[in-house]
């Protein structure tokens, strides 16, 4: 079946290549450096690790929701635009919960987890679609 | 919407495996579609009654309400 938008299978490797590698990158970084607000600024050392990290972990995240199941057919293809919908509900319901439920400071911590909600909450989904179907595939065998 | 493509499988003897290998699809999606989870698009549809040899409307059966 031809699909438009969707990347290779493999790239979901990479995707959880780049989210695995900057776990020990940041746990090392936070154990060597200390971390104090005085190094503020634009690409300043802190910034631009913080860029870094922050990007892997997108871009990582990104790759794995959007790459290609091994058999990719129109019934994956529901189920994806099925659990994108599902995940974009959802995390707007989560966003607008933060929202009041937390304090004016907190903004900034809300739209940077914001920008890995959806994706999360997009991958649960669409993978636990995908098992729930094996499961009963199978045991009707 | 029901279907008789288990009937059809049967009467056949192919697998549900052996079916989504000749429309290229996966086994699974045959399974949602056999119970009635899933509706196929008219390609696939049209390519499933090709491979039973009996038109659309023997194998696709449109239920009150649809």
């Amino acid at each position: 079946m031809k699909t438009r938008f969707l990347f290779p299978y493999w790239f979901r490797y990479l995707g959880l290549a780049c989210f695995l590698v900057h776990i020990p990158i940041m746990l090392f970084f936070k154990k060597y450096h200390n971390m104090d607000n005085t190094d503020t600024g634009l690409f300043t050392g802190s910034h631009i690790f913080f860029i870094f990290t922050t990007l892997m972990v997108t871009i990582g995240l990104f790759l794995f929701a959007f790459s290609k199941e091994k058999i990719e057919d129109e019934q994956i293809m529901q189920l994806r635009r099925d659990s994108l919908q599902w995940a974009v509900y959802f995390n707007y319901v989560v966003l607008i919960a933060t929202l009041i439920f937390t304090e004016h400071m907190e903004i900034g911590h809300i739209m940077m987890l914001n920008m890995w909600t959806l994706l999360l909450f997009f991958i649960f989904r669409f993978q636990w679609a995908i098992i729930r179907n094996n499961w009963s595939a199978k045991k009707e065998g | 919407m029901k279907n008789s493509i288990r009937v059809e499988r049967a009467i056949k003897n192919i697998t549900q495996a052996d079916l989504a290998e000749q429309v290229g699809v996966s086994r699974q999606t045959i399974n949602t579609i056999e119970s009635n989870r899933y509706v196929p698009s008219t390609v696939l549809a049209l390519k499933i009654s090709r491979i039973f040899g009996k038109p659309l409307e023997e194998i696709f059966i449109l239920e009150e309400g649809d």
